[in-house]
């Protein structure tokens, strides 16, 4: 399983990296950590002319707070953000996402930008960046955009982004002080893809109220699935189970189409997400404190 | 020239054995972790070239046409080969049964996904895959069929056209009179089971360099080969050649379980290094040609399983339907994996009559290698099952059901009804130790709470025999021939008393060379770094087999033993001549040649040994001056099988008891294990911690053949579990923490009495997991009967009870 | 055509220099061109662990890495923990409690738990599970890994040797 010849460069801003993208067209990769597109280079499942490696440019690693958001550069390893206090203490759905994802040496080199980028159904970032509103900042020849989280996911395993982009950059809104949260997940290991999970973030008023919900499931459907009729559900109305469990099923209804594999049916999936939500909702609840 | 059996560690020529039964830290281990070890894909030899090979991406296709020119052009490649090639260089891979195979590379057709089609020598193996991907196959696409029952109904697509059928054999064995048994039972159990694919996966895949020299005529092989000698003869008939011409040296290999080894791989890579001009060639298998073509796959089976009963609960008969689903030829060892359970067809019970059924049909997957317990781990697995199916309709607890058709402790040797005998036992000691260290009757109150709250808790007490020291005719009924499996050492000593034991085997993880060290230290009262271990190869080696059918610490010990014990004998006749005394007279003890009454008058085995190299004007005439003995031992009374598969077979009968708890959560159908406790029982334990190895090893494949571990091919025969993100292995969270308790009931017939218990713990943990998973799904009404038993099964068994 | 690229790599406190095409992966570097065969390779795909390596202090899976990748790092292998023929007390530990059998996936586990005693140095049965939840053995069932481990947090097998970055 070697991986078959390929051109390679290491720009050092991202405008090289742009102009490299433009230049090469179709033929080239992003190299980012590697650890999806390696497999398949080893795997002769794709063949591109030449790699563009991100991986020597400083401008885009970074972890910090600004304007309400803990904003993360692309290459930014997933270590680097599960060790970091900033996003355990002001950013935990993304932190306990983190902590999902396979294991410590995936974590080592796997970067924010090139799991949100690559969109796996099953992955977990690409959920928490929708389920937090994020906003991805890209750079191309034509300059800088921002995209939201909401239009980011296309279809299965493509995103907004141009071939001649490159995601800089990621905005993760801090949650409302008091908001709880639940990242849930069934898979057939620890550290293994989901079969199904749901990202959930709610928010309580001080009558005890749910004022906000915010349910995303993953791994039912080729992008992440915002459940907006479950949300509904939840939204105005006291917390217990029977609100989760009608949560529960509306999650379930809006998955329409999960994939099956040797895993999972898609029945299950859907069954799967049913119950996901259902737990996510209350173990958020029980995080959230009472608006103030 | 025979020996006599030493019979226990008391019985060494030792007062106190200083390292038997001691688990002393490895012999091997210091150059383990130092990555100091040559695996096969260290080794590198002066021109040697790298070998890839294209395979087919089609489970049943015509080869119509194959064009090699393109690659045969691309700078770095040397050689390329073709079905051609191996019908001229070759004769046809051996299969068991015979006349199901084909060449090692496929010819007129190609019978399963991955069968290798055409291969390559080039500089790196880098160019020798870009190789590949010039070269042009033209295929005429087959019908496939994977399913074995259907490959059974007429019309189905025909594996082999010329043989008018896909079933390769079918029997009915018959012991006893079953059909009285089970028209006077009071209570028949039948059921169905599915045992899915899977297979062994070691974590080092196969390899070898080859080096076909054709003006010699000879053949050298390196490689990951667990068993040498017969990977020599083997090659040597596949290629043609005299077997005293093929050399193959077995590497330390980072194990096996069975499922290592890829003699299609070995002889393609022999006839890439023809076609170089006998140029070595290294060939490593990459981990997606073994799951999809290496000696990955096992035990494919549809069972249907009555089991007859008193009212008491006494089980008078057992009948097993298998049907077999070996793949696409019968190469590999996947056919001996239905005769194994022969060896202990009725388990730890006195069930006196039985019945197999069998038949092993071909399909386009691919053909079936062994893996650790070599049939039985299914078969335990199913009748373990229908133990709880019965106690569950007898209203008895499951281990009582067990305790009362145990067979007594002092029935033995033991005959069982399909031949087999079991050397010793106690499984009612076995089962109360486990029960205790469970404390069972407080598991079975923290089920009935958990149910209350709405959890599900489920408990297995599971028993099985682990049969141990193979032999061929175990596997007599598809026709596997012989008896007598050798395993030989020499036994050596230098001038000053160190000393070399020469074996046939190379490192594989079980500890065998501690083993060697730990018994001869003891035997001649040395220190074990007074001893070195050398692996020799095929032409070198006295006979041997090597590890397999958890046969070696047994074998090597008798190997070993009977080497020292041939020794001695000249020891003590020149020590006699030496103290001026009769040999009669003289004994070994402690590490000394002393007189026996006057332990003052003796000689070191250092100074004996020396004076045989060294002073040959002091030796008597009839001993030859050779400070070394060589000896080969094999299990004794073994006998030849009865038309009805009826022989002595594997010698020892270790057994272990498990008892499991579960918890399922009906929700999301994942089973996670709460507790785990195992009572074993493999006679004296030479090294402790190689036996908790092999344990602990053996439930984390079992637990893992019960939850996670199955080949899933489409309808079309494509492999879609073809990497480890599909294949699950187990991780450090998957495999419970048990808590092990031993016993040691001797075996009468080996050396030290030990039991072979390499393949320990697999046969028995797939029937505790699956037994304690079903009576946590019990009061739901459900019950699964399919491993693995992933969450999608499970909540779709409880989800279709519940619609 | 692919151009060959330099690698400069210090590896176990040893400076290295190659050209090399940019598809040699990193586990076939080490192996290869440097002769350092401690570190097996179990999948090619990033999943067994066989192949972890210490880069730049950090476990990574160096047949999903490239060798280009690693130019100007400090690596360390299996080889880097002993030295003078004694063996690394987490080697000592492993030996001990049994931590092994064919020792294929060895190297890789011997990787993580010094990654490991870097940031727990008294690891909990938990946090060890999480450390060495990416590397899969076949021989021992882990439960000797896990004790293996404790005796090497006992040993106080947390110092790197000096020459890592």
């Amino acid at each position: 399983m070697k991986p078959p010849r390929f051109d390679y460069a290491t720009p050092t801003t991202v405008t090289e990296a742009v102009a490299l993208l433009k230049q090469h067209d179709t033929e080239a990769k992003i190299l980012a950590g590697g650890q999806s597109l390696v497999p398949l280079l080893n795997m002769r499942l794709t063949r591109p002319g030449i790699l563009i490696d991100l991986g020597r440019i400083p401008e885009l690693n970074y972890i910090r707070e600004a304007d309400g958001a803990i904003v993360i550069g692309a290459m930014t390893t997933k270590r680097s953000v599960e060790d970091s206090d900033l996003v355990k203490s002001r950013q935990p759905l993304l932190h306990a996402a983190t902590v999902l994802i396979g294991h410590v040496a995936i974590r080592n080199r796997g970067t924010v930008g090139g799991s949100l980028a690559h969109a796996d159904p099953a992955a977990e970032y690409p959920a928490v960046a929708v389920a937090l509103d994020a906003e991805l900042r890209a750079m191309g020849p034509n300059g800088a955009r921002s995209i939201k989280a909401a239009d980011f996911y296309v279809s299965y395993l493509t995103t907004a982004l141009e071939p001649t982009e490159i995601l800089t950059e990621v905005r993760f809104p801090v949650l409302p002080s008091g908001a709880g949260w639940s990242c849930m997940e069934v898979a057939r290991r620890h550290g293994d893809f989901a079969m199904a999970g749901a990202m959930v973030t709610v928010t309580l008023a001080r009558d005890g109220r749910c004022s906000a919900a915010r349910i995303v499931l993953f791994g039912v459907g080729a992008v992440p699935l915002r459940a907006a009729a479950a949300e509904q559900v939840v939204i105005g109305q006291k917390p217990s189970e029977k609100v989760f469990q009608d949560a529960g099923q509306k999650a379930a209804d809006a998955a329409e189409e999960p994939m099956s594999d040797t895993h999972a049916s898609a029945e299950y999936r859907r069954y799967l997400a049913q119950v996901m939500t259902r737990r996510a909702l209350a173990e958020a609840v029980s995080r959230a404190g009472r608006a103030a | 020239m025979a020996v006599a059996t030493i019979k226990t560690p008391a019985d060494l020529p030792v007062s106190a054995p200083r390292f038997v039964g001691k688990a002393v830290n490895r012999v091997e281990d210091p150059m383990l972790l130092t990555g100091r070890v040559e695996f096969i894909d260290n080794v590198v030899v002066p021109g040697m070239l790298h070998c890839a090979i294209l395979r087919s991406p089609y489970a049943h296709a015509r080869i119509k046409s194959i064009d090699v020119r393109e690659a045969e052009k691309l700078p770095g490649v040397v050689a390329v080969i073709t079905g051609e090639d191996a019908k001229r260089w070759s004769n046809p891979m051996s299969t068991i049964p015979e006349g199901w195979g084909g060449y090692c590379l496929a010819t007129d057709k190609a019978r399963f996904m991955g069968e290798p089609v055409a291969a390559v020598a080039a500089t790196s193996r880098y160019v020798a895959e870009d190789a590949l991907d010039l070269i042009t196959v033209e295929y005429d696409p087959l019908p496939a069929v994977v399913d074995a029952l259907k490959a059974m109904e007429p019309g189905s697509p025909l594996l082999f056209e010329e043989k008018g059928t896909n079933v390769i054999l079918h029997r009915l064995f018959t012991w006893g009179d079953v059909d009285h048994a089970f028209r006077g039972a009071d209570r028949v159990f039948t059921e169905k089971f599915r045992w899915n694919r899977l297979g062994a996966n070691p974590m080092e895949t196969f390899g070898c360099v080859i080096q076909w020299d054709v003006l010699d005529g000879t053949i050298t092989c390196r490689g990951s080969i667990q068993a040498q000698s017969f990977y020599a003869i083997a090659l040597a008939f596949t290629l043609g050649l005299p077997t005293n011409k093929v050399r193959v040296i077995s590497h330390p290999h980072g194990g096996s379980f069975g499922g290592k080894g890829n003699p299609r791989g070995l002889t393609i890579a022999a006839l890439v290094s023809r076609k170089a001009g006998g140029r070595p060639v290294k060939w490593i298998e990459d981990r997606m040609e073994y799951l999809a073509a290496g000696g990955s796959q096992s035990w494919d089976r549809h069972y249907e399983v009555s089991l007859a009963a008193k009212a008491d609960g006494t089980l008078t008969g057992l009948k097993v339907t298998l049907v077999d689903n070996l793949g696409a030829t019968a190469e590999g060892a996947g056919a001996i994996s239905t005769g194994k359970p022969l060896a202990a067809f009725t388990g730890c019970y006195t069930i006196p009559v039985a019945q197999y059924d069998l038949t092993i049909v071909a399909t386009n997957k691919l053909y079936q290698t062994a893996y650790r317990g070599m049939g039985p781990p299914p078969h335990f697995w199913v009748l373990e099952q229908m133990m709880d199916i019965a106690a569950r309709g007898l209203a008895m607890d499951p281990a009582e059901l067990r305790r009362k058709n145990y067979i007594p402790a002092d029935r033995f040797p033991y005959t069982i009804p399909s031949g087999n005998e079991y050397d010793s036992g106690n499984y009612v000691a076995a089962l109360d130790a486990v029960l205790a260290m469970g404390h069972y009757r407080q598991l079975r109150e923290e089920q009935a709470a958990a149910r209350k709250q709405g959890r599900y808790l489920g408990i297995g007490v599971v028993n099985t025999i682990e049969p141990g020291v193979f032999d061929w005719n175990a596997y007599a009924i598809v026709g596997m021939q012989g008896t007598g499996v050798p395993e030989g050492a020499t036994v050596a000593i230098d001038i000053v008393g160190k000393f070399i034991v020469k074996i046939g085997f190379s490192l594989e993880g079980q500890g065998q060379y501690t083993v060697i060290t730990q018994v001869l230290a003891d035997y001649f009262g040395v220190d074990l770094d007074d001893i070195r271990v050398v692996p020799l190869d095929s032409v070198s080696a006295p006979p041997h087999f090597g590890p397999g059918g958890s046969r070696l610490g047994v074998a090597i010990t008798g190997a070993v033993l009977g080497a020292a014990q041939l020794l001695t004998e000249k020891l003590v006749k020149v020590a006699a001549r030496l103290l001026q005394t009769d040999p009669a007279n003289v004994e070994l003890m402690d590490g000394k040649l002393r007189i026996k009454g006057m332990p003052e008058a003796a000689m070191t085995v250092a100074q004996v040994a020396g004076a045989m190299l060294g002073r040959s004007d002091l030796l008597p005439p009839d001993v030859d001056p050779n400070p070394q003995a060589t000896y080969v031992w094999t299990a004794p009374g073994r006998t030849v099988a009865d038309e009805q598969g009826r022989a002595k077979s594997y010698l020892t009968a270790a057994n272990a008891c498990h008892l499991v708890l579960v918890e399922v959560d009906p929700e999301t159908g994942k089973v996670e294990i709460l507790k785990y406790f195992i009572a074993d029982d493999c006679g004296t334990r030479l090294n402790p911690a190689n036996v908790e190895g092999m344990i602990q090893g053996g439930v984390a494949q079992g637990v893992s053949a019960a939850l996670l571990e199955e080949y899933i091919y489409d309808e079309d025969g494509q492999l879609l579990t073809s990497t480890f993100m599909d294949y699950l292995l187990p991780t450090i969270y998957d495999a419970p923490m048990t808590e092990k308790r031993s016993l040691e009931t001797l075996s009468p017939f080996t050396p030290l009495g030990a039991k072979g218990c390499g393949e320990g713990a697999m046969h028995t943990a797939p029937a505790a997991v699956m037994c304690a998973i079903n009576d946590a799904l019990a009061p739901l009404g459900v019950q699964a009967r399919e491993v693995p038993a992933t969450p999608k099964r499970l909540w779709t068994l409880i989800q279709e009870k519940r619609a | 055509m692919t151009t060959s690229r330099p690698v400069r790599v210090t590896v176990n406190g040893v400076h290295y220099e190659a050209m090399v095409e940019p598809r040699m992966t990193l586990v076939d570097f080490l192996r290869g061109e440097l002769g350092l065969t401690g570190t097996h390779v179990g999948c090619e795909h990033g999943v067994c662990g066989a192949c972890t390596v210490l880069l730049n202090g950090q476990t990574v899976r160096s047949c999903l890495m490239l060798a280009v990748q690693a130019d100007g790092a400090s690596l360390m292998t299996v080889e880097g923990l002993s030295r003078e023929g004694k063996l690394h007390p987490i080697q000592e530990a492993f030996m001990e409690e049994h931590g092994l059998q064919c020792g294929f996936c060895t190297p890789g586990f011997l990787m993580s738990t010094l990654e490991l005693l870097q940031h727990h140095p008294d690891p909990t049965d938990d946090e060890i599970k999480e450390a060495l939840g990416g590397n899969l053995c076949r021989c021992t069932g882990y439960q000797s890994i896990i004790k293996s481990v404790h005796l090497a947090a006992e040993k106080k097998a947390l110092r790197l040797p000096h020459w890592i970055g």
